[in-house]
């Protein structure tokens, strides 16, 4: 009897430190390979939109492509913080020694998408404005399932996949380049 | 043997080996967020040394002539290192130690580039006796075979061509100004201007693409004005502006203009016009100029052009069209994609690709790095911003990052300088805004003018005195939501009627709005500084008598 209990034990173990261990050593490096892709898409699709000022629906499309790629679903956020000058250049009417008051305000997600969608494809940005992008996978990957088996991290706001990257747009963009 | 026995065989084995490829993949992973951090890192840097220049040029009145841009560019390079330090000091590394993993900075200007990098200083044109004197003087800055970081001399965008009787080196610029030097059937030539279709000259009316030029009043803010007397008329001269003292406390030296230095007036004892016939000029110059290459060098092709030993290796490159391709409206040697544009950024890019990679490759003599400095295969794209703005790219290289060697550069373009007036650069005002002109709310009923677009921006007032920094707007307009704050209002040209022409689409839409913007168009590349262009009042009517004749045509009271 009690070799019985001490079999199935031992066969349980077994199971676990010879499949359930590997697979997600292995799911576990397949998130950290989606990570790295994912970082580096977001990075790189940040800095060309700023280093060139101009966000087209081809450079959206090929962004969202690399990153599903991994085998993932993603929720990309965007915001565009507008640079506007005409506050400031008011004020230092009426006061020369202040160095101006800019004020940004934003553009999100589903505005910037709208901007680039149909005949309109190009975004032009400016120097001086605001580039940023979040990225968050909202699937859960099997490594996420798999530890959430073991040891529950589940929550509203779980995911393993996320990069973000902003920066400065450094060139005025146009139509024509 | 027991199942327990092997499970723990079994463990054995695959422990270590996940454990491995997990740390192995770690690394990969840190090695390559640390690349993608240093391409940020860089671009930053790149972008600070641009706005140093930016801010530095802006503010300057003599920021166009030779020594004082070094100044400025040196500035530049300075932030750049500075940006570059603050931002991996994180990391360990310091100021000097980041220098030598920079191999090379290129500042592309208007007409040339500065390339800075190490070189040893060579003395070697000097006497022995001058020589010897400097060499013995500890107090000498620099001694012969010294290893010096700093700019090198200016490299023009120039190209050498020879066929039948002419041999000539044509310096290609940012637009479509080009100076030509060499001798043209046997005699020497020394000329230079603005190559241009559609202008018609008769007599004293200018019309380009169908539309008379005309002389134009323009006004601006001098200096901050606190009593809100308005604009005052000025000229732009080879760069510097004219103000007329409107506004003086003393009425008899209401007349009178200066000129600003480091914040304070200089005066000047010319008078100008208050009617600027700038643009005009521009055109009359560009038309004469065209006309003269059309008959001396319209039958050059890519074909002709020579590498440094003479020899005519350079076809493949460039090409066997004709690069001098006039024609009409719809195919104009000013349009983007025309023949000689085309031809001139072929002749941009193999000069910058030349001495850059030499540049770079040198740098191997001078870095205790081990590393092969090589110069990156730049992108189409990234050669297309290079070539149409001034910009700057910087290398790092050789800088340790776990699994490889880190070898990264970046572009950054600067769209708002003194340097060049590009076709974007022109920007048309009413009385409350400034737009593109590619604004769809812009409409032929209103009157425009045309404005460089840096006289949106904010600069620094005449010193009263104080120790306090004053600031004022050039033009108070404001900025346009439509097409200058966001660009959602403004046309697109990039499809199949406009092919990516602004001409095209300004042609299109004629009237006031094309009226302004080419007047403006040629006013400021008129006015902009060219190291040719010969201010001095007492050379007037002598030397260079054809180009004085038109700065004071388009200028000076007699």
């Amino acid at each position: 009897m009690g070799d019985s209990v001490i079999t199935v034990v031992a066969i349980a173990l077994a199971a676990v430190l010879m499949f359930v261990f590997p697979l997600m050593t292995m799911t576990d490096r397949t998130d950290d390979v989606s990570q790295l892709t994912v970082s580096t898409a977001t990075t790189e699709f940040v800095d060309d939109v700023r280093t060139t000022g101009k966000l087209t629906t081809e450079k959206y499309e090929k962004f969202v492509e690399t990153i599903s790629s991994t085998g993932n679903t993603y929720d990309v956020e965007m915001e565009l913080k507008v640079l506007d000058e005409n506050p400031g250049k008011k004020t230092t009417q009426a006061q020369a020694t202040k160095i101006g008051e800019n004020v940004y305000y934003s553009w999100y997600t589903s505005q910037i998408l709208d901007s680039i969608e149909g005949n309109k494809s190009v975004l032009a940005l400016k120097e001086g404005d605001i580039f940023s992008a979040s990225v968050k996978n909202t699937n859960s990957t099997i490594g996420q399932q798999l530890k959430n088996f073991f040891y529950s991290v589940t929550g509203n706001d779980t995911y393993s996949i996320a990069a973000e990257h902003a920066g400065i747009v450094t060139a005025n963009g146009s139509a024509k380049q | 043997m027991k199942i327990q026995n092997l499970a723990v065989i079994f463990i054995i084995i695959i422990l270590p080996i996940s454990l491995t490829l997990s740390s192995y993949t770690k690394s990969q992973m840190q090695t390559l967020n640390l690349q993608i951090s240093y391409d940020s890192k860089l671009d930053n840097a790149t972008y600070d040394a641009l706005k140093a220049f930016q801010l530095n040029t802006k503010n300057s009145s003599t920021s166009d002539i030779a020594n004082s841009k070094l100044r400025d560019i040196e500035a530049s390079v300075n932030s750049f290192f500075n940006s570059l330090s603050s931002n991996f000091n994180m990391a360990g590394y310091n100021q000097s130690i980041l220098k030598t993993f920079v191999p090379a900075l290129v500042y592309t200007m208007y007409d040339g580039y500065y390339i800075y990098s190490p070189y040893t200083n060579d003395l070697t044109s000097l006497s022995d006796e001058e020589k010897s004197k400097l060499q013995s003087n500890t107090k000498a800055t620099y001694h012969n075979g010294d290893r010096i970081t700093g700019l090198k001399p200016y490299i023009h965008y120039s190209c050498r061509y020879v066929k039948g009787n002419i041999d000539v080196v044509i310096t290609y610029s940012l637009d479509n100004y080009i100076t030509v030097q060499g001798t043209v059937g046997g005699e020497a030539v020394y000329k230079y201007g603005y190559l241009l279709d559609n202008v018609q000259v008769n007599g004293e009316d200018v019309y380009y693409r169908d539309l008379e030029i005309e002389s134009e009043a323009l006004t601006q803010y001098a200096d901050d004005d606190p009593m809100d007397n308005g604009e005052v008329p000025y000229v732009k001269i080879n760069g510097i502006k004219y103000y007329q003292d409107k506004f003086n406390s003393d009425s008899s030296k209401r007349n009178d203009w200066y000129s600003i230095l480091n914040g304070e007036k200089i005066n000047s004892d010319m008078k100008y016009k208050t009617n600027n016939e700038a643009a005009k000029q521009y055109y009359k110059e560009a038309n004469e100029f065209s006309n003269w290459v059309k008959v001396n060098l319209v039958n050059l092709t890519g074909d002709d052009a020579v590498d440094e030993n003479g020899d005519h290796t350079l076809t493949q490159r460039f090409g066997n069209g004709k690069i001098f391709d006039f024609g009409d409206k719809n195919d104009a040697i000013e349009d983007f994609d025309s023949d000689f544009n085309q031809h001139r950024l072929a002749v941009i890019r193999y000069s910058i690709e030349k001495n850059l990679s030499i540049a770079i490759a040198n740098y191997n003599n001078y870095s205790s790095v081990q590393t092969n400095f090589q110069m990156p295969d730049l992108r189409e794209d990234e050669w297309t911003k290079i070539i149409n703005n001034v910009s700057i790219i910087s290398f790092m290289q050789g800088l340790n990052i776990g699994g490889k060697v880190y070898n990264g550069y970046s572009i950054i373009t600067n769209t708002k300088n003194e340097e060049v007036v590009t076709d974007e650069s022109i920007y048309l005002v009413d009385n409350e805004q400034f737009y593109k002109p590619t604004d769809n709310s812009l409409d032929n009923s209103t009157t425009y003018i045309g404005v460089l677009n840096i006289d949106f921006d904010r600069r620094i007032a005449l010193n009263d005195g104080t120790d306090i920094t004053k600031y004022f707007f050039p033009k108070k307009q404001l900025a346009s939501y439509s097409s200058i704050v966001n660009q959602f209002g403004e046309n697109n040209i990039e499809n199949d009627t406009y092919k990516n022409n602004i001409y095209k689409y300004i042609d299109s839409k004629g009237g006031n709005i094309a009226k302004a913007y080419y007047t403006a168009l040629g006013r400021e590349r008129y006015s902009m500084y060219k190291s040719h262009t010969n201010t001095d009042r007492r050379t007037f009517g002598t030397e260079r008598k054809y180009e004085d004749d038109g700065l004071r045509a388009a200028y000076n009271h007699l």
